[in-house]
């Protein structure tokens, strides 16, 4: 009993093998030439006519006109003051019930310092229901110059009744809410440059004629970067023609004072 | 006697004018104050169920208030409030609304934006109102009457109105999008034709029958022609040409056949001209014509093949194009006559195709093929050439169009399986699914 035969009889391998061996040599020949003419020819395609401008990744593009979400600052005022009293000690963890305590080595026991009790931190009268605990006073830490729209109890677009403002601010808010929101959208943050990470607030103001044209605008607060200034000036030019003033209201314009703050 | 009558004139005279100068700067007086630096606030906004004035065979006020709602959601610049937290009271009209009740929690609503519906011989009319519940002496900052058909379409149309009015009140001035409408390819009745449906996926229809392959259709600025790419045979010739149709007289504009291959048509943001792919003298690249076909000329020289033109829609003096010719398809920016012509470098190889412009001039949005994945949808910063990912590990994403607010993309995806239309948000978020039969793609959203 013989193997299975690979080969019918009157048939041999000398074809196939003779094929096999002639196209590895031509693979061979292929990848020598393809090599030798990538070498030849390197880099005469590379970038085409007129350069090239490179693009980095980022996370977000402040670009898009969509409200950007609200940053919370972190204070302003530093509370160097040590409050009211005390906020109470956390209680210590408790040991586990089957933890066996380590003996203390007795020998060099260090001497005991016996120092006076404070007088000042002992404040015999409780303190109020409404203090504020030790390191938590200061300044409140709501976003500084920010308003809140959503808290049912706080006033929106900051209306300086009494002031010689009018009423427009508390009357017509969701205005001035619109106005914040053009505005800043149409506040290109990118083109500042790149260096500057921090500039003191500008302050813009111009006039809102009775059909949304902005006219009257003025740096009435320079922050000094040259590049900060002219982007808030051109935030205020290209948010023009905005909504018309609201048909409830009478006068035919409205002053706004908008203020930039500018930091990364 | 007559000097002291003049004298008398002019003494009026000065006092009027002096009234008149103090009532104007009484008028004067109001100012405000307010600034930019820490993000800007979402308006929140309450919607409560519209108010059914008549009775309606179809559920047409329930028709009303999902679109209402579905629109203002999805604007991207307010805050809806759930409809959980609302008082148990049903406002059809301003003296109904108890401002204190919506302003103080749950609710802690800003503005409520409600209305009733009521139909007469005459039609369907709802009155719409937008009032700001926070500042109890505001007048009621819209009130409008939309007047219609009773018949869904015509309450879904009152209802992009209204969603309109209030976002352009909202984001001061700029329009909303809620009736713009997405032209798109799809393959649902058997060939390629060119669809058209309303920006939220109603309403989806199909006006080309030349039952060859239309592709790449794109919305002229003002929103009543579309060119497109069509394959319509011409004397036993068949090659892809370039095709107009006029959505205002339903049916195909004439515009000239030119030799070879002709594609992806851009329009020029006056509508007066195209830009489009011709390899009318062999090599395909970018040509100009007008929009009768008049006055063609060449506007890209260099070697290897130059497509997909997009202009810039804000000043219509610059253009990006997509070529090969420094190898895998790469984003080109030129000025508008083809000069100049800058590589786009990113970060990374891979094909970069599709580009589409914002329509304030300063993003760019394209579908690049990283060779660590699929095709995904990338948005540019024109100036800073800052790039964000919109769209990862969803299978692929091609063929942005940006909407005419700049908050929103239009785009292809094969995320469900099959290639179908999807929408987002311009920062990745809230894709939508627009279409779901067969199979759908090249999205061009309408400018107006």
């Amino acid at each position: 009993m013989s193997t299975i035969a690979a080969t019918r009889p009157g048939q041999t391998l000398k074809p196939f093998v003779v094929w096999s061996v002639g196209l590895h040599l031509a693979v061979l020949a292929y990848c020598v030439f393809a090599g030798w003419w990538a070498y030849t020819h390197r880099g005469e395609n590379w970038g085409g006519p007129g350069g090239s401008v490179s693009v980095g990744i980022v996370g977000s593009v402040p670009a898009i006109p969509l409200p950007l979400p609200e940053v919370v600052s972190p204070n302003r005022v530093v509370d160097n003051s040590k409050g009211l009293f005390k906020s109470e000690p956390q209680a210590p963890p408790k040991p586990p019930p089957d933890a066996v305590p380590i003996p203390k080595f007795e020998k060099n026991k260090p001497p005991k310092i016996i120092s006076p009790k404070s007088k000042v931190l002992e404040n015999p009268t409780p303190p109020p229901p409404n203090a504020v605990p030790y390191g938590g006073g200061g300044a409140p830490s709501i976003p500084v110059t920010s308003f809140a729209m959503g808290a049912g109890n706080t006033q929106a677009g900051l209306a300086f009744n009494g002031v010689g403002g009018g009423d427009f601010g508390s009357r017509f808010s969701w205005y001035v809410t619109a106005v914040q929101q053009r505005v800043s959208s149409n506040w290109l943050q990118s083109s500042i440059d790149p260096s500057v990470a921090y500039a003191p607030r500008v302050v813009v103001s111009f006039t809102i004629l009775r059909n949304g044209t902005i006219t009257n605008v003025q740096l009435t607060q320079r922050s000094n970067v040259y590049a900060v200034d002219n982007s808030a000036v051109r935030a205020v030019n290209a948010s023009s023609p905005l909504q018309p003033l609201p048909p409830g209201y009478s006068g035919s314009y409205v002053n706004v004072e908008f203020y930039f703050d500018f930091h990364r | 006697m007559k000097r002291k009558l003049r004298s008398f004139v002019v003494y009026f005279a000065v006092l009027a004018c002096a009234a008149l100068v103090s009532a104007h700067s009484a008028a004067a007086q109001d100012w405000f104050q307010t600034g930019t630096g820490l993000g800007v606030s979402k308006a929140k906004l309450a919607v409560p169920d519209t108010v059914a004035r008549s009775t309606f065979g179809p559920p047409l006020p329930k028709v009303f208030h999902d679109v209402l709602w579905s629109d203002l959601e999805y604007s991207g610049i307010v805050d809806l409030i759930s409809p959980s937290f609302y008082p148990l009271e049903t406002v059809g009209q301003p003296s109904d609304l108890k401002a204190a009740d919506w302003s103080a929690a749950p609710a802690n609503a800003y503005m409520v934006a409600y209305g009733s519906l009521s139909q007469d011989a005459n039609g369907m009319a709802f009155a719409g109102y937008l009032s700001d519940v926070h500042s109890p002496n505001a007048p009621v900052a819209l009130q409008k009457i939309y007047r219609g058909q009773p018949n869904e379409q015509d309450a879904r149309r009152m209802a992009h109105q209204f969603a309109d009015d209030i976002i352009a009140l909202l984001s001061g001035g700029q329009p909303g999008i809620a009736q713009t409408q997405i032209a798109y390819v799809s393959g649902r009745s058997g060939n390629k034709e060119i669809w058209v449906m309303d920006y939220d996926g109603a309403n989806q229809h199909q006006i080309t029958h030349l039952n060859t392959i239309s592709l790449t259709p794109r919305w002229s600025p003002d929103a009543t022609r579309i060119a497109f790419t069509c394959y319509v045979p011409y004397r036993g010739v068949t090659s892809a040409q370039i095709c107009i149709y006029s959505t205002a007289s339903n049916r195909l504009i004439s515009f000239p056949r030119f030799r070879g291959t002709n594609s992806s048509p851009a329009w020029s943001p006056d509508g007066q001209q195209l830009a489009f792919m011709s390899s009318i003298n062999g090599d395909p690249a970018i040509y100009v014509a007008n929009a009768d076909g008049t006055h063609l000329h060449r506007v890209t020289f260099g070697a290897g093949v130059a497509t997909s033109p997009v202009w810039n829609p804000k000043t219509g003096k610059q253009m990006v194009f997509v070529s090969d010719r420094a190898g895998d398809p790469a984003l080109y920016l030129s000025d508008a006559d083809g000069s100049n012509a800058q590589k786009i470098d990113l970060p990374d190889m891979g094909y970069v195709i599709d580009p589409s412009w914002s329509p304030n001039g300063q993003l760019l949005a394209f579908s690049w093929r990283r060779p660590s994945g699929n095709y995904d949808i990338y948005a540019m910063d024109i100036v800073s050439h800052q790039l964000v990912e919109l769209t990862k590990d969803e299978a692929r994403n091609e063929r942005p169009s940006w909407a005419p607010d700049g908050r929103h993309l239009v785009f292809e995806s094969t995320r469900t399986g099959t290639r179908q239309i999807w929408t987002m948000l311009a920062d990745g978020s809230q894709p939508r699914e627009l279409t779901f039969q067969g199979q759908s793609e090249s999205p061009s959203w309408s400018q107006r």
